[in-house]
């Protein structure tokens, strides 16, 4: 074991168990790293010049908590950083895990922290070297890297920067220590508001960024649930030219009277049409730039379904093979350091991208087309060129496949397009018929299964040319409420109006659902998300400015580039929150009777299942008999005497409402979830169509 | 059938020393007799209507029926429509 060597050795700390893994193998001479054990906690001694111990951490083992213990209590403003199994519960690994880490650490001479290089992982491993190794922070070096191979592994242990980066540490430490203070004054007190006021306890939380992105969502559920159509008319001419039939658009998009609509119908019925001008526009596409997380969780959720989360972890499993760059970053940009040429060569290796690696190496200069977004710690994603050591899941195979193939679509040629506007004049009346076509693929070649466009080839006409109106068609159409924000635009929203970290929004976005505030894939504010941040608005409305967010952002930010004292900070944030906590405290009867209500409200609508097919009037609700404490569906015009309808329920697992009703009888339905099954759905209706059918065919 | 089952109204709110509802919900109602809610819904109902009797010269009351049957009418604003049906209100807030 390391501690009982005599010999002194430097000490390695990583993120991850993976990365501890990656990082001995590439620094090992013969690539065996001995893989040994301490408490039960893995690590890696490689041999090089010296004995190079590699251990991980486990993410976050060290956390902000509250100077005296005191569960429920607020306001709370004195904080000290602590290890994780103090402030959370089921964190006990964690007490075997420093502990190893400090022995370990003991007889080491070299410190060198290589950790991811972003605010998360400067924190990792900045709070094991100082409290777990013993102050060893201010001796360490840094490793800082993108990618884990093996080349550039070792040119990062060869050249380290001589000391951590103490501004990134420092904003990191603002960030959580803000956080901190934000989340769990707010929380608490809207936790205990509502606990006083009904007696029962649920989790309520809200926080700097979290009460910001459920504003985003509510403002939008709101404008949704207020709308109010009205109504307009399109007309589309039906033309047919050179024997095929195409439809034209009427050149005002939206007629706002049904008087208007009816008279320009009137008169182009059993009318022909005349081709009065045409319009050809060619005009240049460039490649998307290279991704950044952002981007990465957009495309991935609307070519996929993937959630921003998924994402990410599927990104990090991929880096941790080595199989792309670090995902975390805001980069948009490729620098030649990373080796186009060598990429493209590797890559080349597999079949499915050979001939088209093999074209992109044929150009004189291989140059990448970049965003605007920049990155000072990495660059974008990018595949690293290997080829993957073992099968890859099928999400993974995706993931890996797009940022390859968004890889070469950057270096390639722009593609050509074609619009073309054809005006059709119909007794007076302008009608416009719309083509377009691609004239040189370029990029498109590269990313082609994952482009999205659509080809409308028109005829060749000319001007003057007489064309057959087939028919007029008019509909009446009304306008519509903004769409709902799903995972990948409410992301991109977090992303514009700079509020959380890339590392934190997707993680955000989840919380709300947690916390029922959100359901549903496109996301719909629960009636206790709207009174969440009604409250807020009302008693704390600067916590739910995204102006208040995203100027404490820049503050924070400005700590990283060393403009801004985190101790100035940090009194600032408390100055805002002080007050907030206060008036807070003073409304918690009035804000606790709000809360209960909705949460009483979301409890129930949990419950309840539908409309009661027998009785029509009540609602099936899932109820649990006194006698015998088992649950049951019951209508629930029982209590008036009116419906004894009821059926049994599975007494484990997790009972969830479904929306959609049976395909078969159209009686509400249910999906049960239990560990170790398949979710399965019921159908209540003993006499269900699709029963009978499955009955016969046993 | 033996249910279990608690009451979750708080009785403070059931002794109902409240103000006044919401015409279209049991919240508290404030200005025109919505609530905070229901308040947007019932502006964008009246603001609404004289884009549909330009459209469509159609009267009030014929109005809020078909914003009660179209399906893109946000839930609160069917809800505002549904009670001024019942209740006979104008455009103009009075009642027949």
């Amino acid at each position: 074991m390391a501690c009982t060597r005599m010999k002194k050795y430097t000490f390695v700390i990583t993120e991850k168990p993976d990365a501890a893994y990656r990082i001995a193998l590439a620094l090992d001479m013969r690539e065996k790293p001995k893989k040994m054990e301490e408490k039960g906690v893995p690590y890696y001694v490689a041999e090089r010049d010296r004995e190079i111990v590699v251990v991980s951490a486990l993410g976050h083992l060290y956390t902000v908590a509250e100077e005296k213990n005191g569960r429920s209590q607020y306001p709370v403003f004195d904080f000290k950083w602590v290890p994780r199994y103090i402030a959370e519960r089921g964190a006990s690994q964690v007490r075997t895990w420093i502990e190893a880490i400090a022995k370990l650490a003991k007889n080491a001479d070299v410190f060198i922290d290589a950790c991811d290089y972003d605010i998360e992982g400067s924190i990792i491993g900045y709070s094991v070297l100082r409290y777990a190794c013993d102050g060893k922070d201010q001796m360490s070096k840094r490793m800082k890297y993108s990618t884990l191979t093996r080349e550039e592994l070792e040119k990062s242990y060869a050249e380290p920067l001589p000391h951590l980066d103490f501004a990134l540490i420092e904003a990191g430490l603002a960030r959580h220590e803000v956080d901190w203070l934000f989340g769990i004054n707010l929380s608490r007190a809207l936790t205990a508001a509502a606990k006083d006021w009904s007696g029962k306890y649920t989790t309520l939380s809200t926080g700097r960024v979290q009460g910001p992105t459920l504003k985003f969502v509510a403002v939008r559920e709101k404008a949704i649930r207020s709308f109010v159509p009205t109504p307009y008319w399109e007309i589309t001419a039906e033309v047919k030219i050179n024997g095929k039939v195409f439809e034209a658009q009427y050149e005002k998009e939206k007629i706002e009277t049904k008087h208007e609509a009816d008279t320009i119908l009137n008169a182009c019925e059993n009318k022909d049409g005349k081709i009065e001008r045409i319009e050809v526009k060619q005009f240049q596409q460039p490649p998307p730039p290279p991704f950044d997380l952002g981007t990465l969780q957009s495309e991935a959720y609307n070519l996929f379904g993937y959630t921003p989360s998924r994402t990410s972890k599927v990104a990090q499993r991929l880096y941790l093979d080595a199989l792309i760059s670090y995902p975390r970053t805001s980069s948009q940009k490729l620098p030649p350091a990373i080796n186009y040429e060598t990429i493209l060569k590797d890559l080349s290796k597999a079949s499915q991208y050979r001939s088209l690696t093999a074209r992109l190496l044929a150009y004189p200069e291989l140059k990448p087309r970049e965003g605007n977004r920049e990155d000072p710690a990495h660059p974008a994603i990018y595949p690293t060129g290997d080829l993957p050591a073992r099968v890859l899941e099928d999400s993974e195979r995706r993931i890996w496949d797009l940022v390859i193939r968004r890889f070469m679509a950057v270096f390639s040629e722009p593609a050509l397009k074609q619009s073309m506007k054809t005006h059709i004049n119909i007794n007076g009346h302008r009608f416009l018929l719309n083509g377009r076509r691609i004239l040189k693929e370029g990029w498109m070649h590269f990313y082609e299964p994952y482009v999205r466009s659509e080809e409308m080839i028109l005829p060749p006409t000319e001007e003057g040319q007489t064309v057959t109106v087939k028919k007029m068609i008019l509909i009446n159409k009304f306008t519509k409420p903004p769409p709902r924000y799903n995972p990948s635009t409410i992301l991109r929203k977090m992303e514009e109006t700079k509020i959380g970290t890339k590392a934190t929004r997707a993680e955000t976005i989840q919380t709300l659902y947690d916390r029922k505030y959100v359901q549903g894939e496109k996301l719909t504010a629960t009636d206790l998300g709207l009174e969440v941040l009604e409250v807020m608005e009302r008693y704390c409305p600067t916590v739910v400015s995204i102006k208040f967010t995203r100027e404490l952002e820049e503050k924070m930010n400005r700590i990283q580039t060393n403009n801004q004292k985190k101790e100035k900070v940090l009194a600032e944030a408390l100055e805002t929150l002080k007050p907030v906590i206060e008036k807070l405290k003073e409304n918690q009867k009035v804000i606790g009777e709000q809360l209960s209500e909705a949460i009483r409200k979301s409890r129930t609508d949990e419950r309840t299942i539908g409309a009661c097919p027998v009785c029509k009037t009540g609602q099936l609700t899932v109820l649990y008999s006194r006698k015998t404490g088992k649950r049951f569906v019951g209508c629930t015009n029982f209590f008036k005497g009116l419906c004894k309808t009821s059926f049994p329920l599975p007494q484990r697992g997790v009972i969830k409402p479904l929306a959609k009703n049976c395909r078969g009888c159209g009686w509400p339905t249910v999906q049960v979830l239990a560990r170790g099954r398949r979710p399965w759905t019921i159908c209540f209706n003993p006499r269900c169509p699709l029963k009978e059918g499955r009955e016969k065919r046993d | 059938m033996d249910y279990m089952f608690q009451s979750t109204v708080p009785t403070e709110r059931r002794k109902g020393e409240k103000g006044l509802k919401c015409k279209a919900c049991s919240r508290e109602a404030r200005e025109n007799g919505y609530c905070e809610l229901h308040m947007k819904a019932y502006e964008n109902a009246i603001e609404k209507y004289k884009v549909w009797q330009k459209a469509m010269q159609i009267s009030w009351k014929e109005y809020l029926s078909e914003i009660v049957k179209n399906p893109l009418t946000g839930e609160w604003a069917r809800e505002v429509a549904e009670s001024m049906i019942k209740s006979g209100e104008k455009q103009d807030g009075t009642s027949n």
